[in-house]
C-alpha cells in the first residue's frame, strides 16, 4: 500500500507543487495548511507514515506542532521532517529537540527531497 | 501558465496585501514583533514560492527585501518613515513582477527592472550598508546531492562505525532506514549489528535504541557524502567513518575510541575484512607495548582525525522570542479555506435559484391538490430548500476588511500628497457581503474616499484655525440594518457647504431658483450629474463627474448612496446595499389581477385600511403619521377597488410608509429577474420574478417607494401653503 505523507505548510504554491512531486513518486498525501488543521488531523487519528512539515506558520508554529503530535501515543515513533532554510540553524535543533526525525533545506529539487523522504521511510 | 504558477501569482497577491497592511500599521505600532514577523513570513512565503515557481527575478528582488526585513526584525536597523515608504514601494515593484510573471514575461519589461534595480540599490545603500552595486546577487544554489548507483568497483571498502543513541526511536528515525538508504549510494559488503550496548531485560527500554553497526561499504560517494546520510541522527549517535586504505593505526585508534572490548572488535574487523588477523595481532602488540612502555610520554600521536568527530555544532538554542509572535494572529488566518473558482459558485447560485422556483410550483400544486400529506412533505422540502439557498448565499459571502484596508493605503499616500495629517479609522471590517456587491463596491468608494481626503478633510493650518485636532479623521464603519448592509465614509473635515451647493446647482440648471428643498435634499444634490464644486481639479478626487457615477454605480448593486452633512463638523456619506443581489424573501400581494413582491426584510407589519383613511394618504398608526401610496393608482391598475384594503407597512433608512395592495398572499422565496434597459427609468419596480403558477411578479423597489411617499411629505411639510413645483 502506498505510503502516506502529511504535509504542513501555510504556502499553497509549496503544497502544490511538494504534493506533485510525492503524488508522482508514489506517495498518498495529506495535506493542511497551518499547524491548527494538522493537529485537529492528527487528533482525529489520521493515517499517516511521515510528517512534514514548515516552522513558519502563522498561529501554531511548526516547532510547537511537532511537539504536540509527538506527545500523542499514536504518532509517538512518526516520521518528522521539517523544511527549512540555511540560514535557521537555530531553529533546527529547537525542531530537532521537539522531536524532528530530520529536515528538509529550502529550495530543494525533487530529488532532495524525495532522497531525504527515503532516508527516514523504509 | 500552469496551475502552479498561477496559484503561486494569486497567493503572492495575497501575502502582498498582508505585507502592505502590516508595513502600513509598522509606523504607528514599531514594537510590534508580531507585525513584524508577519511582514516578514509575507515576504519569505513569496520568496519560498517564487524559488518552486523558477522565477528568479521575483526571488533575486525579494531576497533582499527579505535581508532588510530580517535586520527590521533583529533590530538592527530602526523603523523610519523612509523605510517604510521604501518597502511599500518594494511592495508596489513585486506586484509588477508578478504582473510580468502572470503574463508570461521571461523577464519584466525594461522600465520595471530598472526601478527594481533603483530600488535594490537604495535598499542597500540605506538599510543593509552594502556597495550599490550588489544588485545581483548569487541564487542559492541547489544542493548536489548526486545519486551514485553501485556497481563501481573500488580498491577497497569504506569502514563505517556506528552507534546509534538511546532516543532515536522516539524521534521516528529507523536505524534501519539509514542502511536501507546507504544502499542507495553503493554496497553495503559485510554489517555486523553489535547488541552490546543492551541490557538485561528488567532494565531495557523497548523503546530506547541500543544497536550498534559495523560496515563495509563500498562506494565512489564522497566521505561527506556517507556523513550526510546520517545528518539527521548525527547528534545523538557516535560515527566513525574510516576511508579506503586507511592505516591500520587507524583501525587500532577506533577499536580503542568503541566502548566495546577491543578483541571483540578485533575480532569483527577481521571477520568483515578491513584487517587481517595478523595485522590486527601486531597492532594491538605495537599498542599496548608502547602504552607500557611510555606512561610518561605523550598519549598515543593522534593520526588522521576522524571525519566524524570533525562534526560542528553550530546550533546554538536560540532565544525563543518570536515563539509566541505569531499567536496573536488574527483568526481569518487560521479558518480553513478552500479556493473555489467564482464560476463554480454563480453556477450553483444559479442553480439554487432555479430550485427555489421550481420548489414554489411543487408547493403550489400541493396545495391546491388539498392532499394534505403532500402538503405536509413539500413544506419539509421547501424549508430545506430555504436552507440550502441560504448556505449558497453564504458561499458568496466575503468579509469587507480587505476592501476597507487598501485604503490604508490610499489614506496615507493621499494625505502626503496633499500635506495634511489623515487618520484612517476602520469598524465593522468583518461585515460580510456578497463578493460580487464588495468586487464592484471599491471604486465608488475609492471615490468617496478620495473626496473625503480631498474636499473633505482640511489642511492643518486650517483645522488649528477653526479649533480642531491638527489631525483629520476619515472613518469607514461598515455594519449589517435590517436586510441591508450600511457603508459609512465619515470625515471630520469642513463639511458640505449648503448654499455654495445650491448656488452651483442653479448655475447649472439643476435646480429651479424658486423651488423649496430640504437641506437634505440641497446637499444630495451633489449626485446629480455634472456637479462639481471643487475650485480645483486635482488628481487625487475626481473632475466632477465623480459623484453622480458613484450614485449610479451604487444604484446599480440596488443601493442606494446619501450624504448627511454639519458645515464645519464634517460630512457622512452613507451607502446602504442588499445583502445578496440574486434571491431574496419576498413578500406577495396581489392589486387587482397582478402580483407584487415587496423584499420581506424590508415588511415591518401589515394593516387593513379602514374607511376612515379614504380620500387621504397617510393614515394614524399607533399616534404616528404614516404616509402610504396606493399601488392601484400608482401603477394605474383599472378594475374594481375591492371592499377591503390591506395596507403592508415598509421602513427604509429609517423611514417608513404604507403601500396599499388588494390582497396579502404570504412569504414567498423569490429569485430576482433583473428587467431590461427598456424599463431603466421604471420607478417603484425593481426587478421581475416568476411564481410557481409560472406567472411573471414584479418586485418592488421599496427605497424608490419609500422615497416617493417621504419627499412628497416632506414638501408638504416644507411649504405648506404653496404646490411646489417639481423641478425636472
Amino acid at each position: 500500500m502506498a505510503k502516506t505523507i502529511f504535509l504542513v505548510d501555510d504556502s499553497t504554491t509549496i503544497l502544490l507543487s511538494v504534493s506533485s512531486i510525492l503524488g508522482k513518486a508514489g506517495y498518498a498525501v495529506e495535506k493542511a495548511a497551518n499547524a491548527e488543521e494538522a493537529l485537529r488531523k492528527f487528533n482525529s487519528g489520521v493515517k499517516v507514515d511521515l510528517l512534514i512539515t514548515d516552522l513558519n506558520m502563522p498561529g501554531m508554529n511548526g516547532i510547537e506542532l511537532i511537539k504536540k503530535v509527538r506527545s500523542l501515543t499514536a504518532y509517538r515513533f512518526l516520521p518528522i521532517l521539517f523544511l527549512t532554510t540555511e540560514s535557521q540553524q537555530s531553529r533546527k535543533a529547537e525542531a530537532k529537540a521537539a522531536g524532528a526525525s530530520g529536515w528538509i533545506v529550502k529550495p530543494a529539487t525533487a530529488d532532495d527531497l524525495l532522497n531525504t523522504i527515503k532516508l527516514v521511510l523504509k | 501558465m500552469d496551475e502552479l504558477t498561477s496559484t503561486f501569482v494569486t497567493e503572492s497577491r495575497d501575502q502582498l496585501l498582508a505585507m502592505e497592511d502590516g508595513l502600513l500599521k509598522l509606523e504607528q505600532a514599531p514594537d510590534d514583533a508580531s507585525n513584524l514577523g508577519a511582514i516578514f513570513r509575507a515576504a519569505h512565503t513569496i520568496k519560498g514560492g517564487a524559488g518552486v515557481v523558477e522565477c528568479h527575478y521575483i526571488e533575486a528582488f525579494t531576497h533582499k527585501v527579505e535581508n532588510v526585513l530580517d535586520k527590521l526584525r533583529n533590530g538592527e536597523i530602526p523603523v523610519s518613515s523612509e523605510l517604510s515608504t521604501v518597502l511599500l514601494e518594494c511592495c508596489d515593484h513585486l506586484g509588477a513582477l508578478l504582473d510580468a510573471l502572470a503574463n508570461g514575461l521571461p523577464q519584466p519589461e525594461a522600465a520595471v527592472q530598472q526601478r527594481g534595480d533603483a530600488l535594490l540599490a537604495e535598499l542597500s545603500r540605506k538599510f543593509l550598508g552594502e556597495d550599490a552595486a550588489g544588485g545581483a546577487l548569487p541564487v542559492e544554489h541547489e544542493a548536489d546531492l548526486a545519486a551514485s548507483g553501485g556497481g563501481i568497483v573500488v580498491t577497497d571498502a569504506w569502514h563505517i562505525s556506528l552507534r546509534f543513541g538511546p532516543g532515536v526511536l522516539k524521534n521516528g528515525t529507523d536505524p534501519l532506514s539509514f542502511l536501507h538508504y546507504l544502499t542507495s549510494l553503493g554496497e553495503i559488503i559485510a554489517l555486523t549489528t553489535l547488541a552490546d550496548a543492551m541490557p538485561g531485560a528488567a532494565q531495557m527500554d523497548p523503546e530506547c535504541c541500543y544497536l550498534g553497526f559495523e560496515l563495509r561499504f563500498q562506494t565512489r560517494a564522497s566521505k561527506a557524502q556517507i556523513e550526510s546520510v546520517f545528518d539527521f541522527v548525527r547528534d545523538e549517535c557516535t560515527l566513525h567513518i574510516l576511508p579506503p586504505n586507511s592505516k591500520i593505526e587507524e583501525y587500532l585508534k577506533l577499536i580503542d575510541q568503541l566502548p566495546e572490548d577491543s578483541m571483540r572488535l578485533g575480532e569483527i574487523l577481521v571477520r568483515s575484512g578491513a584487517l587481517t588477523q595478523s595485522e590486527l595481532e601486531a597492532g594491538l602488540a605495537a599498542q599496548s607495548g608502547a602504552a607500557a612502555a611510555g606512561e610518561m610520554a605523550a598519549p598515543p600521536p593522534i593520526g588522521e582525525i576522524l571525519v566524524g568527530q570533525k562534526v560542528v555544532h553550530k546550533e546554538i538554542v536560540e532565544a525563543a522570542a518570536n515563539r509566541q509572535a505569531a499567536v496573536n494572529e488574527k483568526k481569518a488566518g487560521e479558518a480553513r479555506m478552500i479556493r473555489v473558482h467564482a464560476d463554480k459558485l454563480d453556477q450553483l447560485i444559479d442553480l439554487v435559484g432555479e430550485l427555489v422556483i421550481a420548489g414554489a410550483g411543487t408547493s403550489l400544486l400541493a396545495q391546491r391538490s388539498g392532499y394534505s400529506e403532500l402538503v405536509e412533505s413539500t413544506s419539509v422540502l421547501r424549508r430545506l430548500v430555504e436552507d440550502i439557498r441560504d448556505s449558497a448565499l453564504q458561499l458568496r459571502m466575503v468579509q469587507i476588511g480587505e476592501t476597507f484596508n487598501r485604503f490604508n493605503r490610499v489614506v496615507r499616500d493621499g494625505s502626503r500628497e496633499l500635506g495634511k495629517s489623515i487618520d484612517l479609522l476602520i469598524t465593522g471590517a468583518e461585515t460580510e457581503l456578497d463578493k460580487s456587491v464588495v468586487e464592484k463596491l471599491g471604486d465608488p468608494l475609492m471615490h468617496l474616499v478620495r473626496n473625503a481626503i480631498d474636499h473633505g478633510i482640511e489642511t492643518p493650518a486650517v483645522r488649528a484655525q477653526r479649533g480642531k485636532p491638527e489631525n483629520g479623521t476619515v472613518q469607514l464603519n461598515a455594519y449589517h440594518d435590517s436586510g441591508s448592509v450600511v457603508i459609512e465614509v465619515i470625515d471630520d473635515g469642513g463639511g458640505l457647504p449648503k448654499e455654495k451647493i445650491r448656488a452651483k446647482a442653479i448655475e447649472r440648471g439643476l435646480l429651479d431658483p424658486a423651488a423649496t428643498l430640504t437641506e437634505h435634499e440641497i446637499i444630495n444634490l451633489i449626485f446629480e450629474a455634472g456637479f462639481s464644486t471643487a475650485d480645483q481639479v486635482t488628481n487625487i478626487s475626481g473632475r466632477g463627474v465623480g459623484m453622480d457615477v458613484v450614485r449610479r454605480n451604487i444604484q446599480g448593486l440596488r443601493g442606494s448612496v446619501e450624504v448627511s452633512t454639519n458645515e464645519g463638523q464634517g460630512s457622512t456619506f452613507t451607502v446602504r446595499l442588499p445583502l445578496t443581489l440574486a434571491i431574496i424573501d419576498g413578500f406577495l400581494t396581489g392589486v387587482g389581477k397582478a402580483a407584487y413582491v415587496v423584499p420581506l426584510e424590508s415588511v415591518v407589519e401589515c394593516i387593513e385600511l379602514t374607511e376612515t383613511t379614504a380620500g387621504r394618504n397617510y393614515l394614524n398608526l399607533r399616534g404616528e403619521v404614516l404616509p402610504f401610496v396606493r399601488l392601484r393608482e400608482l401603477f394605474e391598475i383599472g378594475g374594481e377597488v375591492p371592499a377591503r384594503q390591506n395596507v403592508v407597512i415598509v421602513h427604509y433608512a429609517g423611514r417608513k410608509a404604507g403601500l396599499v395592495v388588494d390582497t396579502l398572499l404570504g412569504e414567498f422565496q423569490t429569485v430576482i429577474k433583473p428587467l431590461g434597459v427598456l424599463f431603466r427609468h421604471l420607478r417603484g419596480i425593481g426587478g421581475s420574478t416568476i411564481l410557481g403558477s409560472g406567472e411573471v411578479a414584479l418586485i418592488l423597489d421599496v427605497p424608490a417607494l419609500v422615497g416617493l411617499v417621504g419627499s412628497s411629505e416632506e414638501r408638504r411639510l416644507a411649504a405648506p401653503r404653496r404646490e411646489t413645483a417639481l423641478t425636472p
